[in-house]
């Protein structure tokens, strides 16, 4: 199989992860609940883990990054620690289920930007526009998940810093491939996965946090036993019940290879993989390959749609052809209505580190045949 | 030989004031802490012997971190297991 899902999850890990976790299987208990040797050999990875991430994304302290199940999880402490109900809140349209849904929860009052797809600028000048108008809070992702369109997190952030406005970023396409420095940035929180660009295993997330948090869970935390309240402090306020060892044990050496390889040298890398993509997919008629200009603008994926053939059906047809991609609305309703690809959404081309050109020349090779046959 | 013990509100917290003083080179461990000086329960802290004990203290006000207390004096058995 041909594997270009990697922004749902990356498949292909470095040789590393798979060691890590099973030596964490056969070594490690679990970190805080004891002072012998199995528990202390997780509690130096659980800690590693911190430290590497922290490293990586410009943390000031490790008690601030917090470990969670994925993303999604990771998105609703920071919307639940912030967000109140009638809040106005600004996003933008690319925003997946997972920012969109806990927002609707909490109640808030959504406002996207106003962006043309593939265009920063219009992206930055709306939000400075819209929060010139007073917002309680901006939630938004740096990298779509569906076009792979780059948004201007850094001069967003400094808007908000200037406004006094809490920004949560969703890093869940930009981690392990874009430059993310929580202290630069000065966000109040940065939600990411574990199992996408960082190459760790499913079931691992990290929250990095900028402020105060409020939990989501409640329960045992191995520290200040004796309050039937959660501890006051990071990480152990936002971390009830038992850690999931192996999944941090994978993490700590899937972030120890982007650290090896630089996020710079991914991006690049990811990069060409798409251009070559879009300059393949676009030679074919009937084919909309929603890409910019500038590869600059877009990262990690592209969408693409074949004349009115349903993106679930040239899907499956591509599955049969060996190759796994993703289709539908990605969970990202709204950028399919902003981007006029509702209701049927897009094909979904997603690379990685570990992809190669000739994954993706099999699978221009592999939509040049369905046009054919079906054309 | 005597060892003090930097009682740590968390156990994130004791392994950052360990790797504080390894960075110094103050042999340290991160160790159970004791029921006696526990705060609130369970918990952990960092064993060294007390001859770090000032350059201990000064790492870690150089690196902004306050234990809870710090409990000097003690024999190896009232300190929790661990090396050093």
């Amino acid at each position: 199989m041909i594997y270009l899902d990697n922004a749902a999850t990356t498949f292909t890990k470095p040789a590393e992860v798979y060691g890590a976790v099973a030596a964490a299987m056969k070594s490690m208990t679990s970190p805080g609940r004891g002072g012998y040797a199995s528990a202390m050999r997780a509690a130096d990875t659980v800690f590693r883990c911190r430290e590497t991430a922290a490293r990586l994304f410009g943390v000031t302290s490790p008690e601030n990054v917090v470990f969670t199940m994925n993303a999604t999880h990771a998105l609703n402490i920071a919307v639940r620690s912030v967000v109140r109900p009638g809040m106005r809140v600004i996003t933008t349209p690319w925003e997946h289920n997972s920012v969109l849904r806990p927002l609707r929860a909490a109640g808030a009052d959504i406002c996207p930007v106003r962006a043309e797809l593939f265009h920063p600028d219009s992206a930055l000048e709306s939000f400075d526009e819209m929060t010139r108008r007073g917002a309680g809070c901006a939630v938004l992702c740096h990298v779509s998940n569906v076009f792979g369109c780059v948004l201007p997190l850094d001069e967003i952030a400094q808007v908000c810093r200037m406004r006094g406005i809490p920004l949560i970023v969703d890093a869940s396409q930009s981690a392990g491939c874009e430059d993310i420095d929580m202290e630069a940035l000065g966000a109040r929180f940065i939600a990411m996965p574990g199992h996408k660009g960082l190459y760790g295993p499913q079931g691992t997330g990290l929250l990095l946090c900028g402020g105060d948090a409020e939990p989501l869970l409640y329960g045992g935390s191995g520290s200040a036993s004796e309050l039937e309240t959660m501890p006051a402090f990071l990480p152990d306020m936002l971390e009830a019940g038992t850690h999931n060892v192996p999944g941090i044990a994978g993490l700590l050496a899937g972030l120890e290879y982007v650290l090896r390889r630089t996020p710079a040298a991914v991006r690049r890398h990811e990069r060409e993989l798409l251009r070559q993509t879009a300059r393949g997919l676009s030679e074919i008629g009937g084919v909309t390959v929603y890409a910019p200009e500038d590869p600059a603008r877009q990262t990690g994926c592209l969408s693409f749609t074949i004349g009115d053939m349903g993106s679930e059906r040239a899907a499956e047809e591509l599955g049969e052809m060996g190759i796994a991609v993703r289709a539908g609305l990605h969970c990202a309703p709204m950028a399919h209505r902003w981007a006029g690809t509702a209701p049927d959404g897009t094909v979904r081309v997603s690379v990685s580190d570990f992809s190669r050109r000739s994954d993706v020349a099999a699978l221009v090779s592999a939509v040049r045949k369905l046009t054919k046959s079906k054309g | 030989m005597l060892y003090c013990l930097i009682v740590c509100t968390s156990l994130t917290y004791a392994q950052r004031t360990a790797a504080v003083l390894e960075r110094r080179g103050i042999p340290s461990a991160v160790v159970r802490t004791p029921s006696e000086y526990a705060v609130n329960g369970c918990g952990y802290s960092v064993r060294i012997q007390q001859r770090y004990i000032e350059g201990a203290g000064a790492a870690l006000e150089e690196a902004g971190l306050s234990p809870v207390r710090i409990v000097t004096g003690l024999r190896s058995g009232q300190t929790g297991r661990g090396r050093p």
